[in-house]
């Protein structure tokens, strides 16, 4: 009975991962479309990604886009979460609601609704409607994490500080955001992968001129298959693998908490 | 920190959802109850033809329908898959479950359009698992896993089945040891244990992981496109057809409305659930 539980969870871990093992293994086989198991060996695919100009092209899009994102959701975000979890405030509950509704609509319901306002006041197919939209679509998870960390500190610290006679601008960079630091690291991890991983909104509000890389992959898998993919998206899952699996278990022990 | 600096702090997202997220949702539920016409484009009336066209039309309804449906068979599989997992993960400490959860975390990490592309090598008609099938005698004809729901429904429970395992996952660590230990100290059998305490207890997850899988698996759009094309239409690639492709902005939002209704539905439905369990 045990060896046949751990037999069928095995499987089920193949299952859940054969897909990212076959993306993997078809990166380095020689044969001109992807197949698996690989033949030969060959980094070729990885010298294809990064000599042909428009995916070139494509990685830097990605690259700005993600970048300004992140930056803004992460200064957005964590003004929320210190004015949610620092102060009394009536309504919080319903704020933070609020607040992390974005992540709860269908992506192709926002991504729609951005589309006809966008068109209407010509943010549609710019960079700054883009970056708009994955700002949109991040600060929920920042906000996130910074109140985890921020509701994790004891409020006494500050008090000491300020009864101490240390002015609020002292007391937030000597003792609120160091320890809230890790929350918005955390924060910040992920909402640039979200952001360059991001597809469906994306697909709606780009236009020619702004094919980020998620979408350059997503178009050429539909109508070829060609192994200079499966190394891009090799690429992008170490980069994530080495970035985000601590952001991660940290989103996840918050929401733990939040179970419990 | 005084109320007028927490407001101030606040300003900024308050003011990214109204304009990003509350204004453009109002635009969309306005343009829904507009006209349209080929050629001509948007038509300035008020009608409520497009709703009607949906729920009227027995090709829509179909759609809706088979969303729910691919919906549902979805959220058997990564219940079915994810409840072992997820009993492996919740009883085991230390490096075990670490691993374990490495495992699971992966996936979550690596964007749905890659797997969804592993999952295209694997499904083809000459990919790794009709081949291996073959040359194991098995079948004769490759079986057809592309293009069809089969293959939407094998690429999209493994898409999700990460949520579902951490959703019980959560449900299961906090039933606490002590209980297990009285039932087994009164000679309950495993079997019995697990009827009587494991799966009722979890409930709260199992219900949470399923309307995660759920409502993940009717907004899906990735998969279903790059799996199935024109050939399995759902919600979201209808919304998208309509807006993208046929121009049709009024009849595309008025779909959007639908979609959005009806998973607002099901978490308000899933809330009154959870809730009657914990009065009773």
């Amino acid at each position: 009975m045990k060896r046949a539980l751990w037999l069928l969870n095995g499987l089920v871990l193949l299952y859940l991962l054969a897909p990212i093992i076959v993306v993997i293994a078809t990166s380095f086989g020689t044969t001109a479309y992807p197949v698996f198991p690989p033949q030969g060996f060959t980094l070729k695919w990885f010298v294809n990604f990064w000599s042909t100009p428009e995916l070139r092209e494509s990685l830097r899009i990605s690259a700005a886009i993600s970048t300004t994102s992140t930056t803004l959701a992460t200064v957005i975000g964590t003004f929320s979460a210190l004015a949610l979890a620092r102060t009394r405030l009536r309504g919080k509950t319903v704020l933070s609601a609020v607040l992390l509704s974005p992540i709860l609509f269908p992506a192709i319901v926002l991504a729609l609704a951005l589309l006809i306002a966008f068109q209407r006041v010509g943010l549609a197919q710019t960079f700054p409607g883009l970056v708009l939209a994955h700002v949109l679509l991040t600060t929920p998870f920042v906000v996130r994490l910074v109140m985890a960390s921020a509701a994790e500190f004891d409020p006494s610290l500050e008090e000491a500080a300020q009864n101490l006679g240390a002015g609020w601008w002292r007391i937030f960079a000597r003792i609120t955001l160091p320890l809230i630091l890790p929350g918005i690291l955390a924060g910040a991890v992920f909402a640039f992968i979200m952001s360059f991983d991001e597809l469906v909104v994306t697909l709606l509000l780009s236009g020619p001129a702004l094919q980020t890389l998620p979408i350059r992959i997503f178009n050429y898998v539909q109508y070829s298959s060609d192994p200079t993919i499966s190394a891009i998206s090799t690429c992008l899952i170490v980069a994530w693998l080495i970035v985000g699996i601590p952001a991660y278990a940290r989103l996840m022990s918050v929401r733990h908490q939040g179970g419990a | 920190m005084r109320q007028k600096v927490a407001w101030l702090l606040l300003a900024p997202n308050l003011g990214l959802l109204f304009f990003a997220m509350l204004g453009p949702l109002a635009l969309l539920a306005r343009i829904s109850l507009k006209g349209y016409e080929s050629g001509h484009g948007i038509v300035e009336t008020w009608q409520l033809s497009n709703y009607s066209k949906f729920l009227f039309d027995p090709f829509y309804r179909e759609v809706l329908w088979g969303t729910l449906l691919l919906g549902a068979e979805v959220t058997v599989v990564c219940l079915v898959l994810g409840f072992p997992l997820a009993h492996a993960l919740s009883q085991s400490r230390g490096w075990k479950r670490s691993t374990l959860y490495f495992c699971i975390l992966m996936p979550l990490l690596t964007s749905t359009v890659v797997r969804t592309f592993g999952w295209m090598i694997l499904l083809a008609n000459n990919g790794f698992i009709n081949r291996t099938l073959t040359a194991l005698h098995f079948i004769h004809a490759p079986l057809r896993l592309m293009y069809n729901r089969t293959g939407v429904v094998i690429a999209l429970a493994e898409v999700l089945l990460p949520f579902m395992v951490l959703a019980l996952d959560t449900a299961l660590l906090n039933i606490s040891t002590s209980i297990y230990e009285a039932a087994r100290n009164l000679g309950a059998s495993s079997v019995r244990i697990f009827l009587r305490i494991t799966l009722p207890l979890s409930l709260p997850g199992i219900v949470s992981g399923c309307v995660l899988v759920f409502t993940g698996a009717l907004s899906a759009f990735v998969t279903p496109t790059l799996i199935a094309g024109a050939r399995v239409k759902v919600m979201s690639t209808l919304i998208y057809q309509q807006a993208m492709m046929l121009l049709d902005w009024p009849f595309g939002a008025a779909v959007a409305f639908i979609m959005l209704v009806t998973i607002l539905l099901l978490f308000g439905a899933s809330m009154r659930l959870s809730e009657q369990r914990r009065e009773a």
